[in-house]
């Protein structure tokens, strides 16, 4: 019988053990550390690009939370982000001009939203609307800005295959997203060599929702962040009429690749490259009407 | 040809061997509204099938930990991202190494000694023992075993999870000088609890604790009642239930994540 | 040759067994087997080994069906039992193993309180007064706390007929209870077997080689050989009566109905001679 007891004891003592491992890990090693929820309102921001944002990414002023990423989605025929912001109640006092940013944290981090404090004295409320945003910049344009090489490309045609020509897609394969302003709309169908124009035909599967997209719009691999899996970005152009089923990206941008980036930067020096710079580059030039 | 029709021999036999624990699975969960009786005995089993492992577990998981720690620290520094250790130790912890690890060291301690238990109890007549006096040997011996490392899997792998922890916070930041708060913020920012701690560690550590159980009873209860009947039955739950594990574990990673 | 033995016709009899077969793995271990155990008496049953003595038993207890015949336990046909009727049944049938089979884990008043806790539920004390009570009479009480493996052969022997005797059985069946024991502990298991005859009226069958033990306690001895009954009766006289199955069992001839030679093929021809050759 007092065998039984230190059984049932022991027994005991190791499931309190266990579950007590499970809360510790639960609780102070996740992001539940950061997501009491307490009450809280909603605002929305719209951001050209959203980069790398994802939902529940931290909102911050001043570096510190204050709230999180609610929703990011894409209204069909626009090529805004539309960005829906939770902030904690306690936090009531932010002024309606406050401008949005996309920050990334530190050189590899995740992004975050950061508050910009305006000088209204009206306050955010449940609902309220965030009029100024500055969206992220994409690692190729920005290298593009430095060297000069390759400007946005032209449209792309909206149905529901589309095609692109590129003189190189770098690390791009099937099932690669295609994104617009950092939303997803699509993703990659093909990838193959075109015999007779030596280069690589890439095929896209794009959302029936978004049938808007200009056909001068422009299609560029860019690289998720510093070392991640590339993608197609589309950069809408002006025209209006609408990419439908078929049509071809006429404007693309190829992948960049490492080695003539530091090709670039030996040959030119630093910085202000010019559009000779990027004329002298190897194979990244713009794919150019085909 | 003799060596081919071996080789299918050898094949079918594994096939009716699985398909003989999953008849014998059937056995074990409709026995189990019987052994509700005998719940004593499954408190009693949690304390040799858990409790005695602990020790193992929890010396196994801080230097796996401090492994981590140490292999990872050096891999990130090659890209500047040493502040990830935190996230990354226990990335690779809750979702992989904590469940597999901890189901290995399981099926080898527990696993091993609830066939050996069973398989004496057959070869010195305790079952027909128990027959004779009326009791379900099912509901009294292999359920309440089965029972007790379905139960103690997912607290051995916590346990298990939060020595790793612990081991690489030791080697990061008291060892080799990754800063402590950047250990545990990037760590809280980037495991989430759904994904990592649920999906990976709960499921994966409940399905492998069922799956050792099961083999590790079906093997004592089946052997042949002799010393060496026993010696090979033992050998054979830890052979299975290694190949189980590491089966599941990527059938479950491919479905959970 | 071999002499069967027609059964006597006995109404007392606790357990009855009719035309018993059973086929195992090819071998034909029962053949026609007709048994009578009568009520009250200790029952001996002989044979050589691998004649299955302990198959028999287990067909009594329904552990094992035969392919055709019936065995009546008081009046119940085991095979034909449901599982909670043959389980009823097992509660009032007493069973000693060979190895005494007691459970490792727990101690030797735990080892007998098991059936109880089992299946009844009686108030701790209650439980203590008759667990007590059968270790007394076993002999044991003073070995209550020790566990198995601090017991000897004999002791753990002892300490399993306290447990198949908890529920004041009406049946008890000794698989080879002398097997390994030192004369001393030998006669501590007659006295009690004598005892428990004598004083409950239990009804005891006995499967055992040792015929001097046999006769100072058993009232009947069953000779059972290739599947039959071959000789039966008081185990005084049945070493006297004759045939040549007791004579070579009883009367110690190495060769007889039970060959000496396993079956082998020609000896000379093994050898190398061939036949009629010089």
């Amino acid at each position: 019988m007092s065998q039984r007891k230190s059984y049932a004891v022991g027994t005991g003592l190791f499931i309190v053990l266990g579950f007590a491992a499970l809360a510790y890990l639960a609780t102070q090693t996740t992001s539940v550390v950061n997501s009491h929820q307490g009450a809280s309102y909603t605002v929305d921001a719209q951001f050209a690009n959203v980069g790398q944002l994802k939902e529940r990414a931290p909102v911050k002023v001043a570096g510190v939370r204050v709230g999180q990423v609610q929703s990011i989605s894409l209204e069909p025929g626009k090529d805004i982000a539309d960005v829906k912001l939770s902030i904690d109640k306690k936090f009531s006092q932010i002024p309606s001009d406050s401008t949005a940013v996309i920050y990334t944290s530190g050189l590899l981090g995740d992004q975050y939203v950061g508050l910009q404090f305006g000088s209204a004295k009206q306050y955010l409320a449940n609902g309220g609307h965030l009029v100024l945003t500055r969206s992220t910049q994409p690692l190729e344009e920005m290298l593009g800005k430095f060297f000069g090489a390759g400007g946005t490309a032209d449209a792309f045609g909206g149905s529901y295959d589309v095609t692109a020509h590129f003189s190189n897609v770098g690390t791009l394969s099937i099932g690669a997203p295609v994104k617009m302003a950092g939303v997803s709309i699509g993703s990659v169908v093909g990838v193959k060599v075109d015999p007779v124009k030596l280069d690589a035909t890439v095929t896209m599967a794009i959302d029936n929702k978004y049938n808007q997209i200009p056909d001068d719009s422009s299609a560029a691999v860019f690289t998720s962040g510093l070392i991640g899996s590339q993608y197609v970005a589309v950069q809408p152009g002006g025209s209006p009429n609408s990419l439908k089923d078929g049509d071809q990206f006429v404007l693309t941008q190829s992948a960049m690749q490492l080695e003539d980036l530091i090709g670039k930067f030996l040959v030119n020096g630093s910085s202000s490259g010019s559009n000779n710079a990027g004329g002298n580059g190897s194979s990244n030039q713009p794919a150019g009407k085909h | 040809m003799s060596a081919r029709m071996e080789h299918e021999n050898v094949v079918i036999a594994s096939l009716a061997q699985i398909g003989r624990c999953g008849l014998f699975l059937l056995r074990i969960l409709s026995a189990i509204p019987r052994s509700m009786r005998h719940a004593a005995e499954t408190v009693r089993q949690l304390w040799f099938v858990g409790g005695m492992s602990l020790t193992i577990i929890m010396t196994c998981g801080l230097f796996v930990g401090m492994v981590l720690g140490l292999q990872l620290y050096h891999v990130l520094a090659i890209f500047g991202g040493t502040s990830a250790t935190g996230s990354v130790v226990a990335l690779s912890v809750y979702r992989e190494l904590g469940p597999v690890v901890t189901a290995l060291l399981f099926a080898g301690r527990a696993g091993t000694s609830i066939t050996a238990e069973i398989g004496l109890m057959r070869a010195t007549d305790q079952i027909a023992a128990m027959e004779m006096m009326a009791v379900d040997p099912i509901a009294y011996v292999a359920v309440p075993r089965f029972l007790a490392g379905l139960i103690a899997m997912p607290l051995l792998c916590c346990v298990f999870c939060g020595m790793s922890i612990f081991g690489g916070h030791l080697v990061a930041v008291d060892w080799l000088g990754v800063d402590n708060g950047t250990f545990w913020s990037n760590m809280t920012a980037t495991v989430d609890v759904w994904d990592d701690v649920v999906n990976g560690l709960i499921w994966k550590s409940l399905v492998f604790g069922g799956v050792i159980s099961l083999i590790a009873v079906f093997q004592g209860y089946t052997t042949a009642p002799t010393s060496e009947g026993v010696a090979y039955a033992t050998t054979r739950t830890v052979v299975a239930s290694a190949i189980a594990i590491l089966a599941l574990d990527f059938v479950l990673t491919a479905f959970l994540m | 040759m071999i002499d069967t033995v027609q059964a006597q016709p006995d109404d007392r009899a606790l357990v009855s067994i009719r035309g018993l077969t059973t086929v195992l793995n090819g071998k034909v271990v029962f053949d026609k087997l007709d048994l009578d155990i009568p009520r009250g008496r200790v029952t001996a049953i002989m044979g050589p080994s691998g004649t299955g003595k302990t198959t028999l038993l287990k067909h009594i207890t329904g552990q094992m069906r035969g392919d055709a015949g019936q065995v009546l336990v008081d009046g119940n046909n085991v095979a034909q039992l449901r599982r909670d009727a043959l389980f009823g049944l097992r509660e009032r049938i007493g069973y000693l193993f060979q190895n005494s089979a007691l459970l490792t884990d727990f101690d030797v008043f735990e080892n007998v309180a098991f059936p109880l806790r089992q299946h009844t539920r009686l108030p701790e004390v209650l439980i203590r007064n008759i667990v007590l009570t059968k270790l007394q009479a076993v002999g044991l009480r003073g070995a209550a706390s020790l566990m198995p493996s601090e017991l000897s052969g004999g002791m753990a022997r002892r300490v399993a007929l306290a447990r198949a005797i908890v529920f004041d059985p009406m049946l008890i069946l000794y698989d080879e209870p002398f097997v390994g024991l030192d004369p001393i502990a030998l006669n501590q298991v007659l006295k009690l077997i004598r005892t428990l005859n004598e004083t409950l009226g239990i009804t005891s069958v006995l499967v055992a080689h040792e015929l001097e033990a046999i006769k100072q306690v058993a009232d009947m001895v069953y000779l059972i050989a290739n599947g039959k009954v071959v000789a039966q009766g008081d185990p005084k006289t049945i070493a006297g009566n004759g045939s040549s199955w007791t004579r070579q069992f009883f009367g110690g001839d190495a060769d007889g109905p039970v060959p000496f030679q396993y079956p082998a093929d020609d000896y000379a021809a093994a050898l190398g001679f061939k036949q009629g050759a010089a």
